[in-house]
């Protein structure tokens, strides 16, 4: 062993945030176990893209023209069916017989993809949906992402020796939180990036030949910019339950609970918590205009079966966006409160 | 400046369906600036509670506490770059390097990244620091937290029982690097153990605690001197009738080995003249000193 470097004379403070933040973004970045759930991830996308490109095929003119067809069949169909209806002497009482019939069926209503085999990709009605389910895949991969990260400082009891360095626990996590944060903002651009480039590729290659609609561009946008703030919410949910129990197991068991069981519960027996669930605000963050939910299906004794509306509740996007801001603030606010005050062991 | 201070610090452990354990039970500790001060007592005595409460780990219920002279926790910001711990187990990722694990921890505070590189030097770890952490011997995972807690430079060096686990050329390895380091005039060690060898071996100073308290401090040899039992050792061609002859002149007796061992002699020079005036030539003559253990388990039995 060598000679020890004398210290310095005065007394030294704890290092600057920046330095802190640096070494947690160095931390996370070196995680194997993190980068190999990206890994998967990408690689799972990668499987998908080529199933897709196998699976759709771009329509030739034959094909097109017997969709046609078969469209034309089915309005047909359907049209005689309602005209049955309409002339149905045993229509309820006091029920519209448009309403109750349904209007005119149109060709225009069907799309020709859904009677081309196999069917074309449609980036007009794909588009937005393939958004919505890369942001709750992203999101999932976030949660794991954060509980793996700051469980990982648990198990590894790390946590403790940072605070011989940064005796400021909030410093400690909120730079922890800070990279959670920031990484799960950006994979779930990268995400969204990633979805727009495949859905640009399976459209040019096997794509159909539908105009996109008017406003396309800005609800997919909408879409994707709401499924990123989703990743980052739920990344930073899972740093803030993990961080509350401890735990990754732990935690995900919980979010396992709540989500499968807890939530379905409150579904069943009180339907009326339905607004205020995470995953029905999940999805109302994501559809474009948010999300309608029925809170009774009973319906009240001595209404007219043919005009009685179950009751709707809209969730709008701003409602959701701000309940899940609120129960992420809330979890991990609670798991940093505790760890300030927690004696340390 | 001391560079501990503590004074009547209390802390009750609230336990569920189990009594309340009382870790600290007023206690006064001092470690003046310099040297290497340990901090002994048995298992369960409070040593590393008091160690966590010193680092901002654990809330004291009541009492002051000062580290470098600024209050704790409140100003533990303020000095904590100058403090170097390694609390019972190294804690490190296990599947980084022993120089990654550093040098997260050199960003952290804002070490230059060439310490790194000097503490596993100083530790000599610098051969095996790209080999993963959880690849590492006990002793190697010991030698690499301390060369963590080197990282600042500290001022003040706490080291919870850097011996656990060690095979003998370790515990040689670390106790020479205690004593090394508390050569330095500028570094305070203060090593907690419950291994009263290492505490003679490499500390100046020493504080005994049980049950949370403290019983005894100062320099070793103070201590060793205040609980000195003042029993003599001496040797002589006819045990038996030297017996003989100090039983007689109200002494206790007993035989030791191929010697006497005569106990609570107030002065030895009185041995001399009673034995020489029977004929009886003394071939030696030693004061029994006190060691370590003997004082560490008088002061720490349990009350009856």
């Amino acid at each position: 062993m060598t000679a020890v470097a004398p210290p310095p004379d005065v007394v030294q403070p704890a290092g600057r945030f920046s330095g802190l933040l640096r070494a947690e973004v160095h931390r996370f970045l070196a995680r194997r176990f993190i980068g190999l759930l990206v890994a998967l991830a990408a690689l799972a996308g990668l499987v998908g893209l080529v199933i897709a490109l196998l699976y759709f095929r771009s329509p030739s003119s034959e094909g097109i023209a017997a969709a046609r067809a078969e469209i034309d069949r089915v309005v047909a169909e359907q049209e005689q069916y309602r005209q049955e209806c309409l002339r149905d002497p045993s229509l309820p009482a006091g029920a519209d017989p448009a309403d109750f019939c349904g209007g005119p069926v149109r060709a225009a209503d069907f799309s020709v993809a859904d009677f081309l085999h196999p069917e074309p990709f449609s980036l007009a009605e794909l588009g937005t949906g393939g958004a919505i389910a890369v942001a709750v895949a992203c999101s999932a991969l976030a949660f794991l992402v954060g509980a793996t990260f700051v469980g990982a400082e648990w198990s590894s009891r790390s946590m403790v020796s940072l605070l011989f360095w940064e005796p400021r626990r909030g410093r400690v996590l909120g730079a922890k939180a800070l990279v959670v944060g920031g990484a799960s903002l950006v994979l779930g651009v990268v995400g969204q990036v990633a979805w727009l480039v495949a859905s640009q590729l399976l459209q040019a290659v096997a794509g159909d030949d539908q105009p996109l609609p008017d406003g396309f561009w800005g609800e997919l946008s909408g879409v994707a910019g709401r499924g990123v703030l989703l990743t980052a919410l739920v990344g930073l949910l899972g740093f803030g339950l993990t961080n509350l129990v401890r735990n990754t197991g732990a935690a995900l068991g919980v979010a396992f609970v709540y989500l499968v069981i807890a939530e379905n519960a409150a579904r069943g027996l009180l339907p009326r918590v339905q607004p205020w669930l995470v995953t029905e605000n999940v999805a109302a963050l994501l559809q474009p205009g948010g999300m309608s939910i029925v809170l009774d299906w009973d319906m009240p004794p001595g209404a007219n079966p043919a005009t009685w509306q179950p009751e709707e509740h809209l969730i709008t996007n701003l409602h959701a966006g701000l309940l899940l801001t609120a129960v992420t603030a809330v979890i991990a606010g609670v798991g940093i409160w505790l760890f300030h005050r927690r004696d340390v062991s | 400046m001391p560079a501990v201070e503590m004074r009547a610090v209390s802390k009750t452990y609230r336990r569920r369906r189990r009594p309340p354990q009382r870790a600290l039970d007023a206690l006064d500790l001092v470690v003046e600036s310099g040297g290497v001060h340990g901090l002994l007592g048995p298992n369960g005595s409070g040593k590393t509670t008091m160690i966590r409460v010193l680092l901002g780990l654990i809330r004291p219920d009541s009492g002051e506490v000062r580290l470098l002279d600024r209050p704790v926790p409140a100003s533990l910001p303020a000095v904590i770059g100058s403090v170097g711990a390694l609390v019972e187990t190294p804690l490190f990722f296990p599947g980084f390097t022993g120089r990654r694990n550093l040098q997260l921890l050199a960003e952290t505070a804002g070490v230059p990244r060439a310490r790194v590189d000097q503490v596993l030097e100083i530790v000599d770890l610098a051969d095996r620091a790209d080999d993963r952490f959880k690849g590492y011997s006990l002793g190697m995972k010991q030698r690499l937290a301390i060369a963590a807690a080197l990282l600042k430079q500290p001022r003040l060096l706490i080291l919870d029982e850097p011996s656990n686990g060690l095979d003998p050329a370790g515990i040689r390895d670390v106790r020479e690097l205690i004593r090394r380091l508390g050569d330095d005039p500028a570094v305070t060690v203060l090593v907690s153990s419950h291994l009263l060898t290492e505490i003679e071996q490499v500390c100046s100073s020493v504080t005994i605690m049980t049950r949370g308290r403290c019983v005894a401090a100062g320099p070793v040899a103070s201590v060793l001197a205040g609980r000195s039992s003042g029993d003599v050792r001496l040797r002589v061609a006819d045990r038996a009738a030297a017996a003989a002859v100090l039983t007689g002149a109200g002494f206790t007796v007993s035989p030791d080995a191929d010697a006497l061992l005569v106990r609570a002699v107030p002065a030895p020079a009185e041995i001399t003249r009673l034995l020489a005036q029977s004929g009886h030539y003394l071939e030696e003559l030693t004061p029994v000193a006190a060691d370590l253990e003997s004082a560490f388990l008088e002061l720490t039995a349990e009350p009856a």
